[in-house]
């Protein structure tokens, strides 16, 4: 019965709520647009925003000591994360059965590493956050959830790699369902909205000859 | 005719007869060795399937069409002595190991209560632990009960889990139990890593621990005893942690990876020293959490944010606190005296 509305009608509100939060999230954004300026350009404002995008890959050279934990658990984490996502064998074939769409996936070692990486990468950054006086005193409650929703999501998958108990499979896509809904109201938007973000910032600065 | 009868009627008595004796014959020749043995029990006679079955259940090696490590062993004898080992011994000494470190834990408590910070607390605080240090601390944590509890309920599940949950239940459970034990345990190499080289520097035997073990740490009663950063208990149990889990990664590892040709019996070894430096550094745990939170006013906020009450330094760890006065009072620069050796002062180059 619950596995019924899991692969059933909760996939399917599930999709809706996070398709149509993502894309009214993104226009309501977009929406709010540029004022007109009418300065004189001093520098090419699309070469300031690839180059933002490209710069901040990279802690800025005075913050390298500093946030060395960050940078290198972050990498671990999302770059796990992605691998995880969208070349775990598992996922493939959900995605190919949902989409028709398929594609090689990664061998079941690499599966593993990925998330060990990206395990590592979650629980250290969400730990540093909490135990930064900074980084605590300006996470919210929404900075918490995404994180512990997020590792919640990843242990019910490792927990389910046997794929040998359909209970445990069904928990999984029921987690998967719960950060689908969360995600277009959540700070997990940045997801989506990195880049054009670092993209506006640098073409606000690259067109007043600025580097960002 | 009649002779036609007669002679039919005889060929079906031989038939009939011959069956019969085909039939005892089958039933009772196997039983000739048994009956000779039962008159002349000294010239027993060998029993080419007692042989087989004997080498067998020894363990002899065979041969196998199967290719890999052990296929040529039919039974595997030490199997069942590992079992024995793990039901009869690991298991219920283990939960009485912890059980009655749990409740000594708790009867210290009623008994003695918190030890108190002397004189009370002033609200001055002074940095004990960096950021760095207290990631790396809580990271340990968070990985080590994740698998601690996964691998508890894998040991105990069975008699704990099957009446709540059912078989089927805890099938689900242990497989889940199982997954993640496996996924996290290369881990806890990396946390163990991170926390052997933020903490061992404070961590190696001085002079004054040997005193202060002696005195039971001021835990039995007097006066709280001198010591440094770290006091001997504190040593102690890093090093109970850093050896047991190094015992733990290593046999881990074999027991995670079985594609390096080691066989049943190193398997078997490697299982038993994970069951039993696990139950080890899990009990020895509770001593510390109890230490680290209800048992001594005032130490968690040091692993939480970082900083202890003046007066918490000056009654647990005199030395330390002399020696952090000494470098606020040398005026040295703040970003080179932090995290040395020497002072054990947490660094704020680090903090950020
Ligand atoms: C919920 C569980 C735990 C709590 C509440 C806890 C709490 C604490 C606290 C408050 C301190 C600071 C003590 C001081 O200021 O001197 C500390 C230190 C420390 N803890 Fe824990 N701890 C826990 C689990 C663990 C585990 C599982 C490990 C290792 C696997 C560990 C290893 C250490 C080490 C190495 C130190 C530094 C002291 C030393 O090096 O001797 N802790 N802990």
């Amino acid at each position: 019965m619950f596995a019924q509305l899991v692969d059933g009608i909760f996939w399917d509100i599930a999709l809706w709520v996070f398709a149509i939060g993502v894309v009214w999230n993104i226009l309501s954004i977009f929406r709010v647009g540029n004022k007109p300026d009418y300065s004189e350009p001093r520098g090419s404002a699309v070469a300031g925003a690839v180059a933002t995008n490209l710069r901040r890959f990279m802690p800025r050279s005075e913050m390298v000591s500093r946030t060395r934990l960050q940078v290198i658990a972050g990498y671990l984490f999302h770059l796990g994360l992605f691998a995880l996502l969208f070349f775990a064998a598992p996922h493939v074939l959900f995605i190919e059965a949902q989409t028709g769409l398929g594609w090689t996936s990664m061998p079941y070692w690499a599966f593993i590493i990925a998330a060990q990486l990206s395990f590592t990468g979650l629980l250290l950054l969400w730990v540093h956050r909490v135990m930064h006086p900074v980084t605590r005193l300006l996470s919210d409650m929404d900075d918490h959830m995404a994180s512990i929703l997020t590792f919640i999501v990843m242990l019910t998958g490792c927990m389910a790699l046997v794929e040998a108990f359909e209970g445990l499979r069904v928990l999984h896509r029921f987690t998967v369902e719960i950060l689908m809904v969360y995600f277009p109201f959540s700070r997990l938007m940045h997801a989506f909205m990195f880049i054009p973000s670092r993209a506006f910032t640098g073409a606000w600065f690259g067109r007043r000859g600025v580097k960002a | 005719m009649a002779a036609q009868t007669r002679t039919a009627n005889r060929h079906h008595r031989i038939i009939i007869w011959s069956l019969l004796l085909l039939v005892a014959a089958t039933l009772l020749l196997p039983l000739i060795p048994y009956a000779m043995d039962y008159v002349d029990p000294s010239g027993t006679v060998p029993n080419p399937g007692a042989d087989l079955w004997r080498d067998v259940r020894n363990g002899n090696i065979g041969t196998s069409q199967v290719l890999g490590v052990d296929a040529g062993v039919l039974i595997n004898d030490n199997g069942e002595r590992w079992r024995h080992f793990r039901m009869n011994q690991l298991i219920p000494v283990g939960a009485m190991f912890m059980g009655s470190v749990l409740a000594l834990i708790v009867l210290f408590y009623l008994v003695r209560g918190p030890l108190r910070i002397q004189g009370g607390a002033t609200g001055k605080m002074i940095r004990r632990f960096s950021v760095f240090e207290r990631t790396t601390h809580w990271f340990t944590v968070g990985l080590f009960w994740l698998l601690a509890l996964t691998g508890l309920i894998l040991l105990y599940g069975r008699f704990v889990l099957i009446p709540v949950l059912g078989p089927e239940g805890f099938g689900l459970t242990a497989s889940a139990c199982k997954e993640a034990h496996n996924l996290f345990g290369p881990m806890f190499l990396v946390a163990l890593l991170m926390m052997f080289f933020t903490f061992v520097k404070d961590n190696i035997y001085a002079r004054g621990d040997m005193t202060w073990l002696l005195k039971g740490g001021g835990m039995l009663g007097g006066d709280h005893v001198s010591a440094g950063r770290f006091n001997a208990g504190e040593k102690i149990w890093f090093w109970i942690a850093m050896i047991g889990g190094a015992v733990l990664i290593g046999s881990g590892f074999v027991l995670d990876f079985a594609v390096f040709g080691q066989g049943r019996e190193v398997m078997a070894i490697s299982h038993v020293l994970h069951g039993i430096a696990a139950l080890i550094v899990i009990t020895v745990s509770f001593g510390h959490i109890y230490l680290g939170t209800a048992g001594v006013e005032g130490t968690i906020g040091s692993m939480v944010n970082g900083e202890v009450d003046e007066a918490w330094a000056k009654s647990h760890h005199d030395r330390w606190y002399a020696e952090v006065k000494a470098a606020e009072g040398g005026g040295e620069n703040e970003e080179s005296a932090g995290g040395t050796a020497a002072t054990g002062v947490a660094s704020p180059a680090r903090d950020a």
